[in-house]
């Protein structure tokens, strides 16, 4: 076996490996480019900064929205997710493409018609009441930070693995730079570079994939259809006999004892339940069509129609990693059956399984580059929308309305680093896996801005009274949820814990709290004073018409 | 006039215009098709899911009882050794259920040897143990040598072939702890970890292969896909030609 190879094998089983120089040159060649394109389309004003003036094509939407979507948990995490728990893992990927079924036929191009700037407005609009835009801005921030939560533990993993330094460092390191670049940039460099993120994610992601398919003998022209017989050698074992000429990288022979629990559904051995499947499906559709960073997505398109468009674009162009992802579990799975690879951190897989994979190492290099990117692009993406709660919707809607552009884009920028340092600090715990982390977010959204939006924008008769209700409702669900996942994790037991947590799952607490904010949402609005006419008539002559 | 008799009124379920009730079924046949597409698939796997077991937990149950109450021969001693090791091979196992699976491989594997030879199989795996504790690369050569000998010497004595994936696995499973008997704690535990990874939720439709993928996950992880996409196609082709018929522009 050829030395060099060796040397990165082993490296695949320990993420404090050493700096390693290619990867490190592509990386930081991207994040040069990625900067150079911030500063060149930096934004200039405050309209520019919210919503890139407005003037972003369908396609290039739509690829933004691919780009902004596709973060370190669908690059990283959706792998990791179906290599520890197989086909449980695959209610992610259900879950975070299926919601844009809903988000397109419930809100795209209604949102787009209200023509506000943020979700947060839109609330605080449609609801006639200063107090929930106040509201509607902080969640929307506290969103923004739980889902960048994940993202930076991602960018710490990829940070850590290329530079061979420790977690946390890394992580700093990673955060910094991420920050420094929106900064930079705003939203209109955030929109052209994620098109330019977006060309690097999907590039960096499926390369590998194809030699992969075409090292271990399968069919390699469509690696997304061609891994599904590696799916099936999973299930049924590959005898030795089978794959004399197959090494990984470690020496092994690619040949594993039958592991159908990577397959069968919510199989015993996962730990897993149908129930869990449904309920995390379910959480994550409602909470893509309420997350205010993709909501936002809408603002930056000329029309309606190219609104709902872009969503057909986004979708496709997000599916095209989406059918890729489960392929790296699958290989995953096999080049690490031998017990000498030892316990591989779930959300560096994608790499590691291109380095067991026995691929050069400028390519996993650009793999894992390609993971930065991803995380880069969403957290852009959401400091923006965090930052715009923060200034537009908590600075100038409710603490200062007489504030200049100029103030109001120093409070942009403010916001956006206080919550990079609190997303920072959060990232360095650890908490759960990247996929997972970034549910919570989900299930958040799921609870609080989804039935404010489906309610506002659907059912005239939904009014301050009923949004008030059902936001307290869906809150309530959300804190007794991540109360109870929070003392779990510090090694507290409160009442009824395992029953609570089970139930109402830090990644799947909306399949509850979502129907019980739209009900209370509707009985309290039945019960009290009717929506004003004039927001009646503003949704019937401009959003409906 | 009261507000709510004055028309200013929007409800998905009572749309007052054209373009209302033709975007209200529209919604309400594309809603069907994902919800049912999503969920419906699911609750028919869960409805059809039959427990399955592997072959090897079939072996397993077979041999058990003798094994548990040492009455077990020799022939039964390999065949519940190569069963545990089939688990053992699964890298989802957790530590504790890895220590309770290696020592029923060890006593198996001990069980089958003579008593006058039952010393050096001991000596060998500590050896062997010692080595592996030793390196600080897997790929070190006397390592990897001292791994091949353990595992042609030690693979025929639990009657499994050369080409058996399970023998390359056999000298990193075994241990010199505890190899003279089964503790209380495997005993225990023993029959539950195998139920859990040697039975699974299968039917026609997670036995059934589409281009080379189990049915089931074919459809989940790639068609649904597709479907999605399908949806929002159509919804916004048959938006803009509504729009374009009923001459309005976004």
């Amino acid at each position: 076996m050829v030395p060099a190879l060796l040397q990165a094998a082993t490296a695949a089983t320990q993420l404090e490996g050493s700096f390693k120089v290619g990867p490190a040159i592509i990386l930081i060649a991207i994040l040069v480019l990625f900067v150079m394109v911030g500063i060149v389309f930096r934004a200039k004003d405050t309209n520019d900064y919210y919503a890139a003036g407005r003037s972003i094509s369908k396609v290039g939407s739509g690829m933004a929205i691919a780009s902004n979507w596709m973060s370190a948990a669908s690059f990283l995490g959706m792998a990791a997710l179906m290599y520890g728990s197989g086909y449980h893992g695959l209610s992610y990927v259900v879950g975070w493409t299926g919601g844009y079924v809903l988000l397109l036929i419930l809100m795209a191009g209604q949102i787009r018609k209200y023509g506000k700037y943020t979700a947060a407005d839109f609330i605080g609009d449609r609801y006639y009441s200063q107090s929930l835009r106040a509201v509607g801005a902080i969640i929307a921030i506290l969103i923004s930070i739980a889902y960048c939560v994940g993202q930076f533990g991602g960018i710490g993993l990829m940070f850590k693995w290329i530079l061979g330094i420790d977690y946390v460092l890394a992580v700093i390191i990673g955060g910094t730079v991420v920050l420094a670049y929106t900064l930079i940039s705003g939203m209109l460099g955030v929109t052209k570079n994620m098109q330019i993120q977006y060309v690097i994610i999907i590039i960096s992601f499926l390369i590998p994939l194809f030699i992969l398919n075409f090292k271990f003998d399968y069919f390699w022209l469509l690696p997304q259809i061609g891994y599904g017989s590696v799916v099936s050698d999973a299930v049924s074992g590959i005898p030795l006999a089978e794959s004399e000429q197959l090494f990984n990288s470690l020496g092994h022979q690619f040949a594993t004892v039958p592991v159908p629990e990577f397959a069968m559904p919510w199989d015993p051995a996962t730990g897993k339940t149908f129930f869990q499947w449904i309920a995390i499906a379910f959480s994550l559709m409602i909470g893509t069509a309420g997350l205010p960073h993709v909501i936002q997505r809408f603002y930056v398109v000329p029309k309606a129609s190219d609104a709902r468009w872009s969503v057909v674009w986004g979708l496709f162009f997000i599916c095209i990693l989406y059918w890729s992802a489960p392929a790296y579990a699958a290989f995953g799975k096999i080049l690490s059956a031998n017990p000498e690879v030892g316990k591989l951190e779930a959300d560096a897989i994608v790499v590691y399984t291109a380095q067991l994979g026995n691929i050069h190492p400028l390519i996993v290099g650009l793999l894992a580059a390609g993971g930065v990117s991803a995380a880069f692009s969403t957290v852009s993406g959401l400091l923006v929308a965090g930052s715009s709660a923060f200034a537009h919707d908590l600075y100038v809607k409710v603490i200062n309305p007489n504030a200049k552009p100029k103030n109001q884009l120093l409070a942009a920028r403010i916001g956006t680093v206080i919550m990079a340092i609190i997303v920072t600090a959060i990232a360095l715990a650890k908490l759960a896996l990247i996929g997972q982390l970034v549910a919570v977010a989900f299930s958040l959204a799921g609870c609080t801005i989804f039935p404010l939006f489906l309610l506002g924008i659907w059912w005239s008769g939904s009014n301050k009274q009923g949004a008030i209700a059902g936001l307290i409702a869906g809150g309530l669900v959300s804190v007794i949820a991540l109360t109870y996942f929070i003392a779990g994790k510090m090694g507290t037991t409160l009442p009824a814990h395992e029953f609570i947590s089970y139930w109402l799952g830090a990644w799947y607490f909306a399949i509850f709290g979502a129907p019980l904010a739209i009900i209370v949402n509707i009985i309290v609005s039945k019960l009290t004073k009717e929506t004003p006419v004039e927001i009646r008539k503003f949704l019937i002559e401009q959003v409906h018409t | 006039m009261k507000d709510s008799e004055n028309g200013y009124h929007i409800s998905l379920f009572k749309p007052t215009t054209e373009r209302a009730r033709f975007n209200r079924n529209l919604i309400f046949w594309l809603a069907s098709i994902w919800f049912i597409a999503i969920f419906g698939f699911q609750i028919a796997l869960r409805v059809l899911q039959k427990p399955t077991p592997e072959p090897a937990f079939l072996v397993f149950e077979n041999v058990w009882e003798n094994v548990s109450n040492g009455s077990a021969s020799t022939p039964e001693y390999q065949e519940f050794g190569q069963s545990v090791l089939s688990v053992l091979g699964k890298i989802a196992i957790t530590d504790d259920e890895k220590t309770a699976l290696s020592n029923a491989l060890s006593w198996s594997l001990y069980s089958t040897y003579p008593d006058s030879l039952q010393s050096g199989l001991v000596s060998n795996i500590s050896e062997f143990e010692s080595l592996k504790e030793g390196i600080t690369n897997i790929t070190d050569e006397n390592y990897v040598l001292e791994k091949t000998k353990l595992a042609k010497t030690l693979g025929p004595k639990l009657g499994l072939s050369e080409l058996d994936v399970r023998t390359t696995i056999l000298p990193l499973e075994v241990t010199a702890v505890n190899i003279e008997g089964m503790t209380e704690t495997t005993r225990s535990q023993l029959p539950g970890i195998m139920k859990k990874y040697l039975v699974h939720n299968q039917s026609f439709l997670t036995d059934a292969r589409f281009l080379g993928f189990p049915f089931h996950y074919f459809y989940t992880a790639f068609f649904l896909l597709v479907l999605f996409v399908g949806l929002c196609l159509v919804y916004c082709i048959r938006s803009d030609r509504r729009n374009e018929i009923l001459g309005i522009k976004d």
